[in-house]
C-alpha cells in the first residue's frame, strides 16, 4: 500500500466519521464544525483525484462562503433551546433504513460501471513536462469552461442571478404589503 | 498512484446515505439543509472520481456546476429560513404547518 492510498483511506475514514458527527451533534454549531472538516477532507480527495481546481473552489465557496453563511443564519437560533429539542423526529429508524437503501442501491448500480484500463496519470509535474496541461488545471478547466461549456457556464450565472433576487425578496421585510 | 474505484464510489454512496438520513431525521430545518450539503459533496465526489477513473474532464466541470447550484440553493433556502424566522422564531420544521389542513 503506497503513502497515496494510505492517505486516502484515512481522507475517507475521517469523512465518514466527519458526516455521521455532523448530521448527529444536538448543538447546531458543532454540526457546522463537523461538516467543515468533511468538506475540507472531500477537498483532500479532490486534491488526490488530480482535480487541483476543485479543491480550491471546494476550500474557498464551500468551507468559505456557503459554511460562514449556514453559521450566521444559526445565530438565529435560541441554542439552549435547540439542544434541548429532540434532535431526531420519531421515525428516525425509517430514515436510517433509507438513506442505508440509498447508499447500497447507489453501491449496486456503480458496481455494474465497466471501467477502461486505468491509466496510471502519473504525477501532475510530469504531465507538465510533457507538453500537455495537467489534467484538472486551472488551464484546461478554463478552457473548457469558456469552450464547450460556455452556454451551461453563462446559464449558471444566471441561476445564480436569480438566487440572489429571490434571496433578497424573500428576506426583505414586507413594510407596504400586508 | 493507483486509487480504487470502488473505494470512492463507496465513499460517496456512504456519504449520500448519511446526508439522506440526517435530511430524513432531523428536525432542524437548517440542519436539513446540511444534510443536503453532504449529500452534494457525495455527488460531487463521485462525479471527480469519474472525471478521474474514465480520464474525462466533463465530471468535473459537472462537479463545479454543482457547487455553484449548492451556493444558489443555500441563499434561497436560507432565505426561507430567515423569512420563517419573522413569522415564529425558532427552526422546527414541526412548528411549520400554516400549509396544513
Amino acid at each position: 500500500m503506497s503513502l497515496l492510498t494510505a492517505i486516502f483511506y484515512y481522507l475517507a475514514a475521517a469523512s465518514v466519521a466527519s458526516a455521521l458527527f455532523a448530521v448527529t451533534r444536538k448543538n447546531p454549531v458543532h454540526s457546522m464544525l463537523w461538516v467543515l472538516a468533511l468538506f475540507l477532507h472531500v477537498a483532500g480527495i479532490f486534491l488526490l483525484l488530480g482535480a487541483e481546481f476543485l479543491a480550491a473552489v471546494q476550500v474557498i465557496v464551500y468551507a468559505g462562503a456557503i459554511l460562514v453563511f449556514y453559521l450566521f443564519v444559526v445565530m438565529l437560533l435560541d441554542l439552549p433551546v435547540e439542544v434541548e429539542r429532540p434532535r431526531f423526529g420519531s421515525h428516525w429508524p425509517i430514515a436510517a433504513a433509507v438513506g442505508a437503501c440509498f447508499a447500497v442501491l447507489i453501491w449496486l448500480a456503480q458496481a455494474q460501471m465497466r471501467y477502461p484500463p486505468i491509466i496510471d496519470h502519473g504525477p501532475a509535474v510530469e504531465r507538465a513536462a510533457m507538453g500537455s496541461p495537467a489534467r484538472g488545471s486551472l488551464a484546461e478547466i478554463g478552457a473548457a469552461l469558456f469552450g464547450p461549456f460556455a452556454f451551461p457556464f453563462e446559464l449558471v450565472s444566471l441561476v445564480l442571478l436569480a438566487a440572489i433576487v429571490g434571496a433578497v425578496v424573500l428576506a426583505r421585510k414586507r413594510s407596504s404589503a400586508a | 498512484m493507483n486509487l480504487p474505484v470502488d473505494a470512492i464510489q463507496g465513499l460517496s454512496a456512504v456519504l449520500f446515505g448519511i446526508g439522506g438520513f440526517g435530511f430524513l431525521a432531523r428536525r432542524n430545518i437548517i440542519l436539513m439543509f446540511i444534510s443536503v450539503e453532504v449529500m452534494l459533496n457525495a455527488v460531487n465526489l463521485s462525479l471527480a472520481g469519474f472525471a478521474w477513473f474514465l480520464d474525462d474532464l466533463r465530471g468535473q466541470i459537472l462537479a463545479l456546476f454543482v457547487i455553484a447550484l449548492a451556493a444558489a440553493e443555500a441563499g434561497v433556502g436560507l432565505g426561507l429560513v430567515i423569512a420563517l424566522n419573522r413569522n415564529k422564531p425558532g427552526a422546527a420544521v414541526a412548528d411549520v404547518t400554516k400549509l396544513k389542513w
